[in-house]
């Protein structure tokens, strides 16, 4: 055991089997006592340059310091917990934005409202061994975007900056 | 003409010589430098390297920058990209969140990822598959038209393809031709290298960051500034070459190594190491040559309330410098420290380790209660220099950006309506502007402009090499 | 090698010498021969033509065999306490250009700075006995330099006349400076027509966040540039990976980087002028570079990511959040860089790894979301791959690391010190870093410029910084007509 917590409790007669992911920066040099994100068993560790000096040792009722940011199961398709996870993994402040997708964001505009070719799937190229022409033809490849285009422009929200 | 000596001209008299000229010289600076530069009208001006014509056989943003460097200032560049595939830096997104979708052939649900914006705008893009004895033709008549080409391939790669200058001087002796990469000649010749490999392996990132005493680890440049700013580095030497090229008629081959390029802006660790053996090591937000000039943990958000984490958590942190023994004094006195002033007199004992970490932990434990727009309000009203560590929402939003045009809305021909960064921040010039057309095109894009129009090639050709991916 | 001998140390006074180059030469150990690299780099790839063909025509060895790109070119230069207009003027001397430095007559105060105050490791004047710090003696290389008091109307004459001589005048002191003096580019560019202007600045000479001063008259210098455009909020940790304060701060450069990042694109801006002016029948002009900007350039992306969907790019530490792997992570003694994106890349890096610890194979490989190219850049699978990599890398040093990654031709490299880099067996055999024997301050280590190595017209180092107005009577007497006499009576005057 080391910088990951496969954990092997024994939770209502089934193996917990998930392993915490204990992520090098935050846990390189740490002591401290960490939960499992599925079965809730907290962990007494104590890391020393990367490896585990001391546990991990079960602290059945105690509370964990901290816990682990990304934790999975291999054994059950691999079904995982994302950080920010309340109770079960530790929130990652850190983003660049109030909600986390970590899959593509479909955009049709921009943040000052014109219409941005952030969404997919687009309409099928016409040209000659992959040209493409200097213009989009909006109004008729996307009509249903250069109508919601027309609704913008119409109630002001389209803005220069 | 001789003078006619009879005649007094307006233009031999000294001073103003029209109304014009006066007003210009009766012109506040700051006003004469907004006409000057006449942001927004960079159009209506020539390009300095109008004519060039650069083949840009590169990926990721290393070499990549160092045309579009070219390209911003006039100079057609075309961008090869292997056939399909494009360069791999279409792939990169931050956190996979953010992607541009084209008008597809193939793969409607691939898009281009934002890592690609910025290193290769306002080039035409074409495809070939060059290492095919079919295309070498095609290959070799673009090295006959134009100035230069920029490679990234691993050393030897282009040489075995009968590509490299030892083939291409021999067909256009005015070819300057640039290999960039990771190492060079020598024994790690064929490492591969990123941005990254220069931050860890020359050095930067070793001199970066907060000390382990701190509990610090070093830190990494976020931003690709290495491969960026090797990039432009090439550009000197490219622009170098054709100032040479203009006496002498001859091109040059230059070998480029980008990690070593991080090792050069490492400024006094070299010398420091081999006079002395000292080992330049990471200070923080702190200087190791000036104090006080550093960054400072404020204790109150400017925003407290935003939804974004980046405003909500990270408003917090100012530049504080005061070095000069003035202005030191009176960042004592304002931050109620009158004590450190009369222990650090002298900017020779501030600087020292231990009075650093003794003067900022007193500045930031007077920050605590304090707001970061605060502090730096404080600071500025005392006459002294401080500054918030902006972000790119409020970089965004800076006034001066967008009079300067640093920043702008640019309408892409392609994609539509994106802000872009690049191009016009990386220097004014008020006659020969730079500027950016578009951010950059589809995998093979420009196709038939180039093999047809500019190669001759006829369109069944063209069209056949693209049914069998050799374009 | 160096004889061995016994030393006794009492303070560190006695360690100073120890590492003088006359003591301790660089390097300690020779760098590899061309033969064994002829026999274990380029005959493994089958490369040796091109091997010996690159080694004959790029040499570093060969440079000064060879003509100078810029020769010709002059460059009057006035620009005190930043690296911008230092760098730039680097770049053009080391090009073959003649820079002309303009200091006030007590000198640049750049050349007071050194790490920490400690004087004793400054640079003495042999002859003089003049100290003079590294960062300035190393950036101001190539250079000449002259004293002269701007304020003053002699001084201003001066530089008029020396102008004259200059394909371009760089200006780095502060907003509208040389202007209220007369001798900006608005009175110039009336003497001169074809005369290019280029101003470094932090922020800019103009604009409503122009460079301050403040109010005891001291300058804004590097990191206000990077706070002012976001690179320095986009680097360091995040508070989620340690705590604010140990690292967990934004963080700036250890250097000032955006110094150097203007310093570059107002060469660039100033040869791209040049060549319009001579090539294309253009004219001199007015230019502006600044540090802020320059490094906006160059930030990846991130703005443009703001415009399309309103995100604020965060830090994220030693690792990237656009491409896995691609990340440092720390090892048994130290940090190593890994990067590989494509399939081809990432799996030869799993490769690698399962020899060592098949567990990789199986957390990593087998995982359905990591077979996808650009989900793997997805946080909690930077931090999966991250952790299963650092369990790998904390068994293992640096140099094993990096073998055993060269093995499947991975992109990966030690993080180095500076001793490190100078040692480094390909970086000396180049070499990286270089010994120059100056007249004035002994044998220094410099960083070799990169574009130093050419076919034709490779850049070179010539000379590092010189004493505080060295060369004030060969240029006055050469480009301004001013004898010794008068230049002795200027001085007299504080005007030189």
């Amino acid at each position: 055991m080391c910088d990951i917590i496969w954990c092997k409790k024994e939770v209502d007669g089934k193996v917990c089997n998930t392993v915490n992911y204990l992520d090098p920066y935050c846990f390189w040099n740490w002591e401290g006592k960490v939960n499992c994100a599925e079965c809730g068993a907290v962990y007494y560790i104590h890391m020393i340059q990367g490896h585990m000096y001391k546990g991990p040792e079960e602290r059945p009722g105690e509370k964990p310091d901290t816990s682990p940011l990304y934790a999975d199961k291999p054994l059950d398709g691999y079904t995982n917990y994302s950080p920010g996870v309340e109770g079960r993994t530790r929130p990652f402040q850190c983003l660049p934005r109030d909600i986390y997708l970590g899959v593509p964001d479909m955009v049709k505009f921009s943040v000052r409202g014109r219409p941005v070719r952030g969404w997919r799937p687009q309409p099928p190229s016409a040209g000659i061994a992959g040209s493409m022409p200097y213009s989009w033809d909006l109004k008729n490849g996307s009509p249903e975007v250069w109508e919601e285009y027309q609704k913008r422009l119409n109630s002001g929200e389209v803005k220069d900056w | 003409m001789a003078k006619d000596l009879r005649v007094t001209r307006i233009e031999d008299l000294p001073g103003p010589k029209s109304k014009e000229e006066l007003e210009e010289m009766k012109m506040p600076y700051e006003e004469y430098c907004r006409q000057q530069f006449d942001v927004g009208n960079e159009f209506s001006k020539p390009q300095a390297l109008d004519g060039i014509r650069w083949l840009s056989t590169t990926m990721y943003i290393f070499t990549p920058h160092s045309v579009a460097n070219i390209a911003e200032m006039g100079a057609e560049v075309i961008k090869i990209e292997m056939p399909r595939m494009g360069d791999p830096m279409r792939h990169t997104s931050p956190f996979n969140e953010c992607y541009l979708y084209p008008l597809h052939d193939s793969r409607p649900m691939t898009g281009a990822g934002m890592g690609f914006l910025g290193a290769n705008d306002s080039e035409y893009y074409i495809t070939m598959d060059y290492h095919l004895d079919e295309m070498k033709e095609a290959f070799y008549r673009m090295v006959k038209m134009s100035d230069g080409l920029t490679e990234c391939y691993r050393p030897g790669t282009f040489d075995r393809w009968k590509q490299s200058y030892r083939y291409v001087q021999e067909l256009n002796p005015r070819f300057i031709y640039v290999w960039g990469g990771g190492f060079g000649y020598g024994p790690k010749c064929f490492g591969g290298s990123y941005d990254i490999l220069g931050q860890s392996h020359a050095g930067l990132g070793s001199v970066t960051g907060f000390h382990e005493t701190f509990g610090g680890h070093c830190a990494k440049h976020s931003n690709w500034c290495i491969d960026w700013y090797s990039g432009t580095q090439i550009t000197f030497g490219m622009l170098a070459a054709l100032h040479w090229r203009r006496k002498t008629g001859l091109g040059t081959m230059i070998e480029f190594s980008q990690v070593q390029a991080a090792t050069r802006c490492l400024g006094y660790a070299a010398p420091l190491y081999g006079r002395f053996g000292i080992v330049r090591q990471r200070w923080g937000n702190w200087d190791t040559q000036l104090c006080a000039h550093g960054i400072i943990l404020c204790g109150k958000s400017d925003f407290p309330d935003a939804k974004n984490p980046q405003d909500k958590y990270d408003a917090r942190y100012a530049m504080v410098s005061a070095f000069q023994d003035e202005d030191f004094k009176e960042l004592c006195a304002v931050t109620g420290n009158q004590q450190l002033y009369d222990k650090y007199k002298a900017t020779k004992d501030r600087v020292e380790g231990e009075a650093q970490v003794e003067i900022y932990a007193a500045l930031e434990k007077w920050a605590e209660d304090k707001s970061r727009s605060e502090v730096v309000k404080i600071l500025q009203d005392a006459g002294l220099l401080a500054e918030p560590v902006m972000n790119d929402r409020e970089v965004y939003e800076s006034e001066h950006f967008r009079q300067r045009g640093s920043i702008r809305w640019i309408d892409d021909p392609t994609y539509g309506d994106v802000l872009v960064q690049s191009a016009y921040s990386s220097g004014l010039m008020a006659k020969t502007p730079r500027r950016q057309t578009w951010i950059w095109r589809t995998v093979g894009a420009d196709n038939v402009k180039i093999y047809h129009e500019m190669l001759g090639y006829p369109m069944s050709k063209v069209e056949e090499w693209y049914e069998k991916a050799w374009i | 090698m160096a004889e061995k001998r016994d030393i006794e140390i009492n303070s560190r006074a006695d360690t100073m010498d120890l590492m003088n180059p006359e003591i301790r030469p660089w390097p300690v150990t020779p760098p590899p021969t061309a033969e064994w690299v002829m026999e274990n780099t380029y005959a493994k790839r089958k490369a040796e033509d091109f091997g010996k063909w690159s080694e004959d025509n790029l040499r570093f060895e060969y440079a000064f065999a060879k003509p100078e790109a810029l020769q010709g070119k002059r460059f009057l230069c006035a620009g005190i306490w930043r690296l911008g207009n230092k760098f730039c003027t680097a770049l053009l001397a080391e090009a073959g250009a003649e820079v002309i430095n303009i200091e006030p007559p007590g000198g640049d105060p750049l050349r007071k700075l050194t790490p920490f105050g400690r004087e004793e490791y400054m640079l003495e004047d042999k002859m003089t006995g003049e100290k003079c710090g590294l960062d300035f003696l190393h950036e101001m290389r190539g250079q000449k330099s002259v004293t002269l008091n701007l304020e003053t109307e002699e001084g201003q004459a001066i530089f008029k006349a020396l102008a004259a001589h200059c394909d371009a005048v760089i200006d780095e002191m502060p907003p509208g400076y040389m202007d209220n003096l007369g001798i900006g580019y608005r009175d110039l560019s009336e003497l001169y027509p074809s005369l290019i202007y280029c101003n470094i600045a932090v922020r800019g000479t103009w604009g409503p966040y122009k460079d301050k001063l403040s109010k005891f008259g001291q300058w804004t210098l590097e990191p206000f540039g990077g706070c002012a455009n976001a690179f320095v909020h986009n680097t360091g940790f995040p508070q989620d990976q340690l705590p604010r304060k140990s690292g967990g701060s934004p963080t700036r450069s250890g250097v000032w980087f955006a110094d150097y990042v203007a310093g570059e694109q107002a060469a660039n801006t100033i040869l791209a002028a040049m060549y319009w002016r001579d090539e294309l029948g253009g004219t001199g002009q007015f230019c502006e570079v600044t540090g802020a900007e320059s490094q906006l350039d160059i930030l990846d992306f991130d703005i443009g990511w703001y415009g399309f969907n309103g995100s604020i790019k965060a830090r994220t530490g030693g690792w990237d959040p656009n491409l896995n792997q691609y990340a440092w992570n720390p090892c048994r003694d130290g940090y190593m860089m890994i990067g590989g994106q494509t399939d081809r890349l990432w799996y030869r890096i799993g490769m690698c790894i399962e020899r060592d610890m098949p567990q990789f194979g199986r957390l990593i490989h087998e995982d359905p979301i990591l077979k996808e190219m650009g989900a793997r850049n997805a946080l909690e699978m930077l931090t999966k791959t991250y952790t299963m990599t650092a369990r790998w890398l904390r068994n293992i040093n640096r140099i094993e690391a990096e073998e055993k990654l060269m093995e499947y031709e991975i992109a990966a490299g030690p993080l180095l010190f500076i001793d490190e880099v100078a040692e480094f067996p390909h970086f000396k055999y180049r070499p990286w870093v270089a010994t120059i024997d100056t007249d004035h301050y002994g044998t220094i280590l410099y960083s070799v410029p990169p574009n130093n190595y050419q076919m034709r017209t490779p850049h070179r180092v010539k000379s590092m910084g010189r004493p505080t107005g060295f060369d004030t009577y060969e240029i006055l007497q050469k480009y301004a007509g001013v004898g010794q006499t008068k230049v002795n009576e200027l001085k007299g005057k504080g005007v030189i």
